[in-house]
């Protein structure tokens, strides 16, 4: 048992922190704010290229699709790194889709894709969700017709974050209409640049953008189809187990940011932190995310056995995002009406953190899963209960 | 990192799970409960064979050498069977004050007696102002020609009716931390033991001391020196009770999941309706969470390592986590797990019992703050 770094590991990760506290210049960050990603525009481009040079996006890959070769353990690590630097940084393509077509594509597509999603030259945006399919992901419209050498595909997808910014579209979509349920279903990248693909935003609560994405007789080159035919919702199911492995450190920063502001700031002639009741709240939100650091590197510690985590990444999606909530909400009780403040206002405090955090938080027990699923899945999955 | 145990551990782990199976079913716990002692010799002989009582006692005292981790995977088979007696007392609460504060010559004499099961401790900590703050220290301890005199009276004793030493914690001068440590023979006249009824059938005692004259040299570690000693007791302690818990909840699991798998209403079994298995999902999160807090803290003991905040962590964490996943156990079970025949009861009991000792959630969460630097 071992619950630290290796020495060679925290070398890394320092390196890594240097990086991003040079890096992240106020250019980047407000353009990733204003993007909703640090994908897409020059600033991020120009880091995420320089970031990725190093093999840091990647680094459990292999190196001859650019990674280092090391261990999931420092890959979880620097996720971790990459979110407490306040740069919104989960890229579908390297931790979603990749590790994807790693396990379930051809060589010639591996040989296309995966070199160029190391260096960060590309990044894909999620084609899942549809308006009449949201967490019942088997219940796809989308329609994929052979052509020949090519697919044909009609239909429409709702909340698909970024696919304004990135370049390809990881595409869930129906090619056997007549098939069983979860037997009909492929998986494809299309260019988002594609004749025919038009996006529509979808603006969120939290300010930023999703989408609609709406296909008409869109033509998808046949190497563009990930694997094999029809077995599409097995690696979207796959893809969804990567995507489950929930980096944490966004709000653990705000964490320590209201932890900062508690110490800071007095009231009745005492600095907040020596309130008792918040003195138990800070510590209480401490000891979730300590929990939760468990549950995420555990999953690392499985994948490093050469395991498949299953229901642990539900689990610590799950803890993760109901976490998250905990934060937001505490970080509002403890600023009352100031939480209200948005950024810019006079007497804003923390820069409005809260009041944005506490907004975007809401959707994080949802997307990837709601925290319902998660719990259907840890009791199917890791307690084998019966459906029926 | 590396969350699994290692062989040796596994080993550890299986010999006590099937040594336990056999000689620690429910009825035993049930019958040592009503039990005046409380334990049985012969399962306690067997235990000292294994050399379970030298897990932290060093080579050099004819111990197996420190490791707080292999006793925790040893006090979560306790926990599952709820193994009565005076382990704990002994190993825990009697070694680690002798261990972290004794003298060379107290530790040559009680160390291997402890290691070999021969002799059996209990510490002598809290009074009626229940806190673990020097302030709750009121026994005193005056000095005398020839050592010291105790006096005042001590409540939750655990096992103080078996045991052959008591380490008595005493206040030894009028400022806040003159609190000091003493090593006190239980037959000595002037000790008046008086049984405690509690909710799981733990054996908890008041312990009087009336005018108790002891040596000069059952002063254990520094005279006014023993707060600091006590509060890293309290923290280990803590963890260990942890492990009880952590060891607990597997036997609850497998009590539970099964059952909701098996039993029908509406035609089908209620472990099929998503009500039943949210409730069983968390308990599966709390299980697991329980067991890594529990893990990290007592690795980070045994390596040396600073452990305050992941050990007030891990309290904090299981004593709440553990309480839900039984309470949800009762709650899935229905109306046979609040049947005295049932074992949920057993747990459910213990849980409470475990989360009242070394500390509540908002003190654990208290020294969190503080190491947190609030």
């Amino acid at each position: 048992m071992d619950f630290e770094f290796s020495v060679k590991e925290q070398d890394i990760i320092q390196d890594v922190r240097e990086f991003l506290r040079s890096e992240s210049t106020p250019e980047l960050l407000e353009e990733s704010h204003h993007l909703g990603h640090i994908y897409g525009g020059t600033e991020g481009r120009k880091f995420i290229k320089k970031f990725a040079a190093n093999g840091w996006l990647v680094p459990d890959w292999p190196k001859e699709y650019g990674g280092l070769g090391s261990s999931a353990m420092l890959t979880f690590a620097i996720k971790e790194e990459m979110a407490m630097a306040a740069v919104p940084i989960i890229f579908v393509a390297a931790h979603m889709a990749g590790p994807t077509i790693m396990h379930f594509a051809s060589d010639e597509m591996k040989e296309k894709w995966l070199l160029p999603i190391a260096r960060g030259e590309v990044e894909f945006a999620l084609g899942y969700t549809e308006p009449q399919a949201g967490s019942d992901l088997s219940s796809l419209e989308i329609h994929a017709a052979d052509s020949g050498d090519h697919f044909i595909v009609n239909g429409g997808k709702s909340f698909n974050t970024h696919s304004h910014v990135a370049d390809y579209h990881w595409l869930a979509t129906i090619t056997d209409p007549e098939a069983k349920r979860y037997q009909g279903m492929s998986m494809m990248i299309v260019d988002l640049k594609s004749p025919g693909i038009e996006i529509r935003p979808m603006i969120t609560m939290a300010g930023w953008q999703t989408n609609e994405v709406f296909y008409n007789d869109v033509v998808v080159p046949k190497n563009h189809l990930v694997g094999e035919i029809n077995q599409g919702f097995y690696y979207l199911m796959s893809a969804l187990d990567f995507e489950r492995m929930f980096p944490l450190a966004a709000y653990e920063r705000i964490f320590n940011e209201i932890v900062s502001y508690t110490k800071d700031t007095s009231v009745a002639g005492q600095p907040l932190s020596k309130q008792p009741l918040i003195r138990q709240k800070l510590a209480q939100l401490k000891i979730e995310l300590e929990a939760n650091k468990l549950l995420f590197f555990r999953l690392a510690h499985i994948i490093d056995k050469g395991q498949i985590p299953n229901y642990q990444s539900s689990m610590q999606k799950l803890f993760a995002t109901e976490t998250a909530q905990h934060i937001t909400q505490a970080g509002m009780e403890i600023l009352g009406y100031h939480g209200l403040l948005k950024k810019g206002s006079r007497h804003a405090v923390l820069e409005g953190l809260i009041e944005q955090s506490y907004r975007t938080s809401i959707v994080e027990t949802i997307y990837a899963g709601t925290s319902e699923v998660q719990r259907n899945i840890i009791a199917l999955r890791g307690l084998k209960l019966p459906t029926k | 990192m590396d969350y699994d145990l290692s062989s040796e551990q596994n080993i550890l782990k299986e010999s006590a799970h099937k040594l336990l199976a056999k000689e620690c079913p429910s009825e035993f716990v049930r019958e040592m409960a009503e039990d005046k002692t409380g334990y049985s010799e012969k399962l306690w002989k067997k235990m000292a064979d294994l050399g379970w009582m030298s897990l932290l006692v060093p080579e050099t005292y004819d111990g197996s050498g420190v490791n707080f981790l292999d006793l925790s995977i040893l006090l979560s088979e306790f926990g599952y069977y709820c193994v009565p007696g005076p382990f704990f007392s002994t190993v825990v609460l009697g070694g680690l004050p002798i261990l972290t504060a004794g003298s060379e010559a107290q530790k040559a004499e009680l160390l291997p007696e402890i290691a070999a099961g021969k002799r059996k401790l209990t510490l002598a900590w809290l009074e009626q102002e229940e806190i673990y703050q020097p302030s709750g220290i009121q026994l005193t301890a005056e000095k005398t020609a020839t050592g010291f005199t105790l006096d005042g009276t001590k409540l939750f004793v655990p096992d103080a009716h078996v045991a052959d030493t008591i380490i008595c914690v005493a206040r030894t001068a009028s400022e806040a931390n003159g609190i000091s440590l003493f090593i006190v023979d239980a037959t000595l006249p002037g000790i008046q033991l008086t049984s405690l009824e509690t909710m799981s059938g733990d054996k908890q005692y008041e312990v009087c001391f009336e005018k108790v004259a002891i040596p000069a040299d059952r002063l254990l570690g520094e005279l006014n020196g023993a707060w600091p000693v006590l509060e890293e007791i309290m923290l280990k302690a803590a963890v260990a009770k942890c492990a009880e818990m952590a060891g607990g909840a597997d036997k609850v699991m497998e009590l539970v999941i099964p059952y909701v798998k098996g039993r029908k209403q509406f035609g089908k079994p209620v472990g099929a309706f998503q009500a039943v298995q949210h409730h069983c999902a968390n308990m599966l999160t709390f299980q697991d969470t329980n067991k890594f807090m529990l893990y990290q803290a007592a690795w980070r003991i045994s390596e040396g390592l600073p452990f305050t905040a992941e050990a007030a962590m891990c309290k904090a964490w299981v004593n709440e986590s553990h309480g839900k996943l039984v309470g949800l156990g009762h709650q899935i079970v229905g109306g046979l797990g609040f049947m005295e025949e049932y074992d949920l009861q057993l747990y459910f009991k213990r849980a409470r019992t475990a989360a009242q000792m070394f500390g509540s959630s908002d003190d654990h969460r208290e020294i969190v703050a503080r190491e947190m630097g609030l």
